[in-house]
């Protein structure tokens, strides 16, 4: 049921290529959910995200801080080692500043035929924020136009916005059903299915969504269910740690607060006369990321409603390594939740996560919360 | 009831027996390259102390990195609710239990039950651990034995900056050659691994009485600069690398 979702995330590479080949048309590497997803499925692009490979390597020093993150690191490495070189475009939106000197860097040493950098606003929580995107958003259009050669109207646009938004709102359906005592999804089988539609062409990817829900409502995980835990923190599409928690330690991940997962498809453009107002204020409001989260924190809230809503146990925070935005949040998000005495662990993640030093963390975590029991 | 409990340690393996609430034999052992064989070994050399065979076991539990190695355990027990457990046995007091191990350590809330209620380990790094003593020693021509009463005879504190072992072990070299005495190195060591681990308890947040267990809790230049640094007393029992064992055994009484 999920091997489509699974093959789609494994074989990135080889589906771009082929949808290259079937369409014609053009591929744009992206390294930030905060890029407009949809005035690129208007102009007929494909975009895809440029994650890491999760394998050592040895390439990046001469053009990244040792202390960046390790999935920036990994995400030029996979630039600079070509294994992106179909991408026809590269953008990204500002987010932090380790993942743009990844862009940057890639933007130096592989150069494609369109290359775009979006001053996505931080102040995100000032009404300053919305005219400043949407003015920004203009450019962007045009340097698509330009590119592409195609004039983008409103009804190209309303398609675009169209696509992505049944993306969404497939996704968060599928999701609702992870309440459920039993689920029928893992954690894993969630995550295939965000990863994959960051790298698909979201019609072919909402047909796979359209069928899988037809499905779903009969199915139950089979294994038992065991703690109900949720993930959040930086950037994650680490499998085998997600494999290792669920069938080794034996708990399930009912939901996240990932950008590769659901941070990225949350909220949907609703639509307004002024496309690109619209969509302009749909990346304002999502549910931000921790370099757009201040002053006020407002994720914090909305993760407490996310523990209460899929009845949380437990919370497992990951970081990447030296990733500053996700360390400034942490605490907080720690501590607040401590409040409201939901356990939390916290995992630094690396390129690759040492899975023996972390089962037994997450062992002695469950050991924890299922004390109760014991006695 | 007779329980056996084993710890298969990263350096060491240890067993425990326990009857009706008393130790009454125990074993140390390098772990080797197979852990279930040492495992099996230090198991047979505690029945032997105990003066007991195998039959009179009720239940065997095993902790430690190598826990699920050991086949002939019946159930494990992940080291912080073995070292939570054997902890509380040995001191009722005791509500912040500090593990260190060869290349791990651990800092563990307890509620007054016993109970856990929150746990720090140290990351990928073993500066914080008993092997960073034992690779100090070295540099200094010393025994990791020696270290503990060395450092007690210090006269200057220096600073340490490094928080790895490699490079600390440079910068050792380079106390060295500074002429710095061996006394105030030593003590400089104990106060880097010290650091880290008072951090990892200032992070679970403490709570009266300290506790500490594990190997390198023999070494009295390390408690007492950790004494120093979080400004409390912290409660020593007698062989402390056997309490995890001992935490096994007990949760063998659990479940047999």
């Amino acid at each position: 049921m999920f091997e489509q979702f699974k093959n789609w995330f494994e074989s990135r590479h080889d589906y771009a290529k082929d949808w290259k080949e079937r369409t014609g048309g053009k591929v744009i590497g992206y390294f930030c959910t905060y890029v407009p997803e949809e005035i690129l499925y208007a102009a007929d692009v494909l975009p895809v995200r440029c994650l890491g490979g999760h394998e050592p390597q040895d390439v990046t020093e001469p053009h990244i801080f040792g202390m960046f993150c390790p999935f920036c690191r990994d995400v030029l490495a996979q630039g600079l080692k070509d294994k992106f070189d179909y991408l026809d475009g590269i953008t990204i939106s500002q987010s932090c500043l380790h993942l743009r000197q990844a862009y940057t860097s890639w933007d130096m040493h592989k150069p494609v035929e369109f290359s775009y950098y979006l001053p996505m606003p931080h102040h995100v929580q000032s009404l300053a924020s919305r005219p400043f995107l949407r003015s920004e958003l203009v450019k962007f259009k045009e340097a698509v136009e330009k590119w592409t050669g195609k004039t983008l109207t409103d009804a190209d646009l309303d398609r675009g916005i169209e696509i992505v938004n049944t993306n969404r709102r497939l996704l968060k359906q599928i999701f609702e059903l992870r309440k459920a005592d039993v689920p029928p999804l893992t954690g894993l089988e969630a995550m295939y299915l965000v990863l994959s539609s960051q790298m698909t062409d979201k019609r072919e990817h909402n047909k796979a969504l359209k069928e899988l829900l037809d499905q779903l409502p009969g199915r139950k995980v089979e294994r038992e269910i065991g703690e109900r835990l949720m993930i959040l923190g930086s950037e994650n599409d680490d499998v085998p740690f997600t494999e290792m928690v669920e069938d080794v330690c034996g708990a399930t991940f009912v939901i996240d607060d990932h950008c590769t997962g659901t941070r990225y498809f949350w909220n949907e453009v609703i639509p307004k006369e002024d496309r690109l107002q619209a969509i302009a204020d749909r990346y304002v409001d999502r549910v931000p990321c921790p370099t757009k989260d201040w002053p006020k924190r407002l994720r914090v809230d909305h993760i407490k409603n996310l523990v209460e809503e899929y009845r949380v146990q437990g919370v497992i925070v990951v970081q990447q390594k030296f990733c500053d935005p996700h360390e400034l949040d942490i605490p907080a998000i720690q501590q607040s939740l401590k409040d409201i005495d939901v356990p939390t662990l916290f995992l630094e993640f690396d390129v690759t996560a040492p899975l023996g030093p972390f089962r037994i963390r997450v062992e002695a975590f469950l050991e924890m919360m299922r004390q109760d029991d014991l006695f | 009831m007779i329980t056996v409990g084993v710890d298969s340690g990263n350096k060491n393996t240890k067993a425990v027996v326990l009857k009706d609430g008393k130790v009454i034999g125990k074993s140390l052992i390098l772990t080797g390259f197979d852990a279930n064989e040492s495992a099996t070994k230090a198991y047979e050399l505690a029945l032997k102390d105990a003066g007991v065979t195998a039959a009179d076991v009720a239940a065997v539990a095993s902790t430690g990195v190598g826990r699920v190695e050991v086949k002939f355990a019946k159930d494990n027990v992940t080291e912080v609710g073995s070292a939570a457990r054997g902890a509380k046995f040995l001191m009722p007091n005791v509500n912040t239990v500090i593990d260190l191990g060869a290349e791990e350590g651990r800092a563990i809330k307890l509620n007054p039950d016993g109970k856990i209620a929150d746990f720090a380990v140290n990351e990928k790094c073993a500066a914080g651990a008993g092997s960073f003593v034992e690779s100090m020693s070295r540099a200094l021509q010393t025994t990791v034995e020696e270290m503990g009463p060395l450092s007690m005879k210090y006269s200057k504190e220096v600073p340490m900056n490094a928080q790895c072992v490699v490079f600390a072990e440079s910068e050792v070299v380079s106390l060295i050659h500074q002429q710095t005495a061996k006394e105030d190195i030593a003590r400089a060591v104990h106060d880097g691994i010290s650091n880290r681990v008072s951090s990892m308890v200032r992070r679970v947040g403490m709570v009266d009485d300290l506790g500490l267990i594990g190997g390198p809790a023999r070494n009295i230049g390390l408690v007492q600069s950790l004494k120093d640094d979080l400004a409390k007393d912290i409660t020593v029992p007698e062989d402390p690398d056997y309490v995890s064992a001992l935490g096994a055994a007990i949760y063998a009484t659990e479940i047999a």
